[in-house]
């Protein structure tokens, strides 16, 4: 076994170009992953990442942070996002079989959400051999906060990350 | 004499058209987007009123927005009474003011989407580029009770 000492850019773009596994959407579109896909509209991008962890999967509908608050979002602050990008994989010997949802919401200049509840985005199944990478491409950009729930009727632990991108403007 | 440059980590280049001095980009910043407007509107069966719950059609909703590539309508509807959302768009001059009296209607009057207590999220335009330096975002009401309509608009480079 070797090991290989890169940056946290370095890693970012693995992360990016990283393969994906077969997932079955219901609603949510997936792409091939590769850092083309990333640029449909402008050059360079600019990449952020909203979150990296480790999501402890069971049968309740968790956030990637670990609580099954549906008020609590996920992610904050993304207003300036085009795209969210969810991208992991589960650790295990057995075949990943995750389920996904997404929620967004906008709030005021105060924080406080315009109203009850959230908007679904979508949902995702993950369905890959064990230790496989996936990515599930959120479209819908621009709320100001995101829910990103998960669960498995096998416990599972996810490695995953919530990467988001926006636009340059060229002075 | 061929001016030389490191391609990559180990590979020496001459300049060339195939294998031109690598660039990048100088004075690029990432630009959020911008909140340009929170508002609760009545939604009634008032012909013209907009979101600011004016109703002279001379008025913008929203100035200043020559440099938004897109607007994204994100509101939150309380009722689900039918309603309808119109939106205009026109250009000014270097002084603000309109070029010609009128609007032009980027969106006809089209069903708001949702039920109540439910979130949409319109963009606007919805295809292509807006660049527009004033809109009017109008909503009516047209069958059913009066509501409230909680809107947010982001302005996006």
């Amino acid at each position: 076994m070797s090991a290989e000492r890169i940056t946290r850019r370095e890693m970012l773009k693995r992360l990016i170009v990283a393969p994906v596994g077969a997932a079955a959407l219901a609603t949510l579109p997936v792409r091939e992953g590769s850092a083309a896909a990333l640029q449909p509209y402008y050059e360079p991008y600019f990449v952020a990442v909203l979150w990296e962890g480790r999501t402890r999967c069971d049968s309740l509908w968790r956030s990637l942070k670990g609580d099954v608050v549906p008020v609590l979002p996920t992610v904050q602050g993304t207003t300036p996002y085009d795209r969210l990008y969810w991208t992991g994989y589960a650790l295990g010997s057995a075949p990943v079989n995750v389920a996904m949802r997404v929620w967004a919401r906008a709030v005021d200049h105060n924080g406080v959400p315009l109203g009850n509840g959230w908007r679904a985005i979508g949902q995702a199944t993950i369905q890959t051999p064990p230790q496989r990478w996936f990515r599930v491409e959120i479209p819908e950009g621009h709320w100001d906060e995101y829910r990103l729930e998960v669960r498995s009727a096998t416990p599972r632990l996810v490695y995953s990350r919530v990467i988001a991108s926006q636009g340059y403007w060229k002075e | 004499m061929p001016v030389r440059f490191l391609r990559n980590a180990s590979e020496l280049a001459d300049v060339s058209w195939e294998t031109p001095l690598p660039v990048q980009v100088a004075n690029a910043k990432p630009v959020p987007a911008d909140t340009l407007l929170v508002a609760t509107t009545t939604v009634t069966t008032d012909a013209n009123r907009d979101l600011l719950g004016s109703t002279a059609t001379e008025l913008p909703t929203l100035d200043g927005c020559g440099q938004y590539r897109k607007l994204v309508w994100f509101y939150f509807r309380a009722g689900a009474d039918a309603a309808t959302y119109r939106v205009l768009a026109r250009a000014t001059d270097h002084n603000g003011a309109p070029l010609g009296a009128g609007w032009q209607e980027i969106v006809p009057a089209t069903t708001l989407p949702g039920g109540a207590n439910s979130w949409g999220r319109i963009e606007i335009p919805s295809a292509g580029d807006g660049y527009y330096d004033q809109y009017r975002i109008e909503v009516q009401r047209t069958a059913g009770s009066n509501y409230v309509l909680t809107s947010k608009i982001v302005g996006v480079r």
